[in-house]
C-alpha cells in the first residue's frame, strides 16, 4: 500500500512538471471552467424559472447536488479521464506490453498514470457551489451531517472508479472508438439531477443496476441531514461490490490479452 | 460537378462504414442530454407531458440532421498540417465536407425514422396524424435551413482555425450559449421573455428550434413567415462570411506554408 502511495506521488510529481511548461494555459482554462459552471447554473435557473422545486428538491438543494457534480466531474477529469485514450493507444500499438512487465500492479498503472491539473480548478468551483447553496439554504450541516457525507462521498468516488474501470476495460475488444468516455459522460449526466426526479422503472435502474443515485444524491441528502443509515450501509456495499466486479473484469481481460 | 459529388459521396460512405460502431455510439450517447431534460420538464408540468415527449423526441430528431462538426476536423487538420491536401484539390474542400454530412445524415435519417415508427405505437404522444401537408412541407424546409445555418456557422469557425489556435474552445462557448437559445434546454416558449425575444433575431433558434415549432403548431401564419425570413438572412450571411473567410484564409495559410 505504501509502495503505491509513493508510486502515486512520483506520478504526481512527473505530472506536475509536464503542466507547469504550459502555464500560460491557466488563464484560458481557469474562464472555460467558470463558464462552465456559469452555464450549468443557469440551466437550473431555467427550470426553476417555472418551478420552485425538482422531485421535491428546492432550489439550494439542486445547487448543492450540482456543486457535488461539479467536484465530482473535476476528479474524473483529473485523474481518470487523460488515461482513457492513451490505454487504448497502448493495447492498438502493443505497448502495453511494457506496462505489464512494469512492478506495480496494471490496472493502477493505466488508470492514475497522467494527470491534468488545471482541472482541479472544477473542484474548487464546486465546493465554493456547495458552500453558496449551504448558506442559500441557511443549513449548517452538524458533525454527523459531514461524517455521513464524507462516508457516502467516498463510496461514491469508489463506484464511479469501479464503473469507469469497468468501461475501459472493453477497450481490450472495442479498439475501434477512439473515445470510449463518451458512453460513460453519458451516463454521469443523469447524475446531475436528483435521483427523485426519473419516475418508476428508470429510478429503480438508476439505483440499482448503474447506481447514479448513490453518486450524487446521497451524498447531497446527507449533507442536508436528510441521510439515513441503511441508505448509507448500502451505498457502501453497491461501492465494494462494483469494485470487485471490475477487478475481475481487468483479471479477465488480461487473461485474453494477445498483444498487438 | 455532379460526377464529383457522385465519387466523394462513394468515398464517404466507405469511409462510414469503417466506423460504423462509433458512429451509432456515438449517435445513442448524444439522445441522453435531451431525455434527460425532457424528464426534468415532464416533472415540473405533469399535464404537459405529451408535449413534451413530443418536442424532445422531434429535437433529437432535428439535433441528428442539423448537427455539425466540420469545426472539429478542421481545427485538427489545420494544425497538423493535413488541411493542405484538401487546399491543393482541383475543388473547394468545402464540396468534401458537404457530401460527407449528407452520407451521415442520410444514415441517422434510415435509422431514426423506423425507431420513430416503432415507438409511436406505443407512445400515443409520439404520433404524427395531426400534422398536416403544408406543416410537413414547412417542416422539412426549416430543418434543411436549419442544417445548412449550422454547417456554415461551424465551417466558418473552421475556417477561423487559420487565425486562431484554439478555436473549438470558442465555438464550444457559442454552443453552450446555443443551448439556451436553440430551444434545447427548454422549449423557446418556456423561457423569459427577454430570451425569447433575442432568440428570435439569433441564429440560434433556425438551427434546432424553428423546424419543431411549425411541427407542434406552435407558431402559425405570420409568424412561420418571419422565421424564414431570419433563417434565411442568417444562411446568407454564415456563406457570405464563410466566402470571405476562405479567401483571406488561403492567402494567410500560404504566408505559413511558405
Amino acid at each position: 500500500m505504501r509502495r503505491y502511495w509513493r508510486v502515486f506521488r512520483e506520478f504526481f510529481r512527473t505530472c506536475l512538471v509536464e503542466e507547469l511548461e504550459y502555464r500560460s494555459e491557466f488563464m484560458g482554462n481557469l474562464l472555460s471552467s467558470l463558464f462552465g459552471i456559469g452555464m450549468a447554473i443557469l440551466t437550473i435557473k431555467v427550470f426553476f424559472y417555472q418551478t420552485d422545486h425538482l422531485g421535491g428538491w428546492g432550489y439550494a438543494d439542486v445547487l448543492l447536488l450540482l456543486g457535488i457534480f461539479n467536484v465530482l466531474q473535476g476528479l474524473i477529469d483529473f485523474a481518470l479521464r487523460p488515461n482513457m485514450s492513451r490505454l487504448l493507444q497502448h493495447i492498438r500499438t502493443g505497448t502495453f506490453d511494457h506496462i505489464l512487465t512494469k512492478p506495480v500492479d496494471s490496472m493502477f498503472y493505466v488508470s492514475f498514470r497522467h494527470l491534468v491539473f488545471w482541472r482541479l480548478i472544477d473542484v474548487l468551483l464546486g465546493i465554493g457551489l456547495m458552500i453558496y447553496a449551504l448558506i442559500e439554504k441557511h443549513y449548517m450541516p452538524s458533525v454527523l451531517d459531514a461524517a455521513m457525507f464524507i462516508v457516502s462521498i467516498g463510496a461514491a468516488l469508489v463506484l464511479i472508479y469501479a464503473l469507469w474501470m469497468m468501461l475501459m476495460t472493453t477497450s481490450f475488444w472495442v479498439i475501434r472508438i477512439d473515445d470510449l468516455s463518451f458512453v460513460f459522460n453519458s451516463f454521469f449526466e443523469t447524475t446531475r439531477f436528483p435521483i427523485s426526479m426519473y419516475r418508476s422503472w428508470l429510478r429503480i435502474v438508476l439505483t440499482y443496476v448503474l447506481p447514479a443515485a448513490f453518486i450524487t444524491s446521497t451524498p447531497a441528502l446527507s449533507l442536508l441531514g436528510k441521510w439515513n443509515g441503511m441508505t448509507t450501509i448500502v451505498s457502501i456495499i453497491l461501492a465494494g461490490l462494483f469494485l470487485w466486479l471490475s477487478r475481475r473484469f481487468w483479471r479477465y481481460a488480461l487473461r485474453s490479452y494477445t498483444s498487438a | 460537378m455532379f460526377r464529383k459529388y457522385v465519387v466523394l459521396l462513394r468515398m464517404k460512405y466507405v469511409e462510414m462504414f469503417a466506423y460504423r460502431l462509433a458512429t451509432i455510439v456515438w449517435m445513442t450517447g448524444a439522445m441522453v442530454q435531451p431525455l434527460i431534460t425532457m424528464m426534468v420538464w415532464m416533472n415540473i408540468d405533469p399535464h404537459q407531458e405529451n408535449a413534451f415527449i413530443f418536442y424532445f423526441a422531434a429535437l433529437i430528431f432535428v439535433e441528428r440532421m442539423t448537427s455539425a462538426w466540420d469545426v472539429w476536423e478542421m481545427e485538427r487538420e489545420i494544425r497538423e498540417g493535413t488541411y493542405s491536401y484538401q487546399i491543393v484539390r482541383p475543388f473547394h474542400p468545402i464540396h468534401l465536407a458537404i457530401a460527407e454530412n449528407i452520407v451521415y445524415k442520410a444514415l441517422f435519417f434510415v435509422i431514426l425514422v423506423p425507431v420513430w415508427s416503432i415507438l409511436a405505437i406505443f407512445v400515443p404522444a409520439m404520433r404524427l396524424g395531426q400534422i398536416n401537408g403544408t406543416q410537413w412541407l414547412l417542416f422539412f424546409c426549416a430543418l434543411l435551413l436549419g442544417a445548412v445555418i449550422r454547417f456554415l456557422f461551424s465551417y466558418m469557425f473552421g475556417l477561423l482555425g487559420f487565425w486562431i489556435t484554439k478555436v473549438t474552445a470558442v465555438y464550444g462557448m457559442f454552443e453552450a450559449v446555443s443551448l439556451f437559445l436553440s430551444g434545447r434546454i427548454a422549449p423557446l416558449s418556456l423561457l423569459p421573455p427577454s430570451v425569447k425575444t433575442l432568440s428570435l433575431y439569433l441564429p440560434f433558434r433556425y438551427m434546432v428550434g424553428f423546424p419543431i415549432e411549425i411541427l407542434n403548431g406552435d407558431i402559425r401564419g405570420l409568424d412561420i413567415v418571419f422565421g424564414f425570413g431570419w433563417a434565411v438572412a442568417w444562411s446568407l450571411i454564415f456563406m457570405l462570411a464563410v466566402m470571405l473567410l476562405w479567401k483571406a484564409g488561403l492567402r494567410k495559410n500560404q504566408a505559413v506554408g511558405g
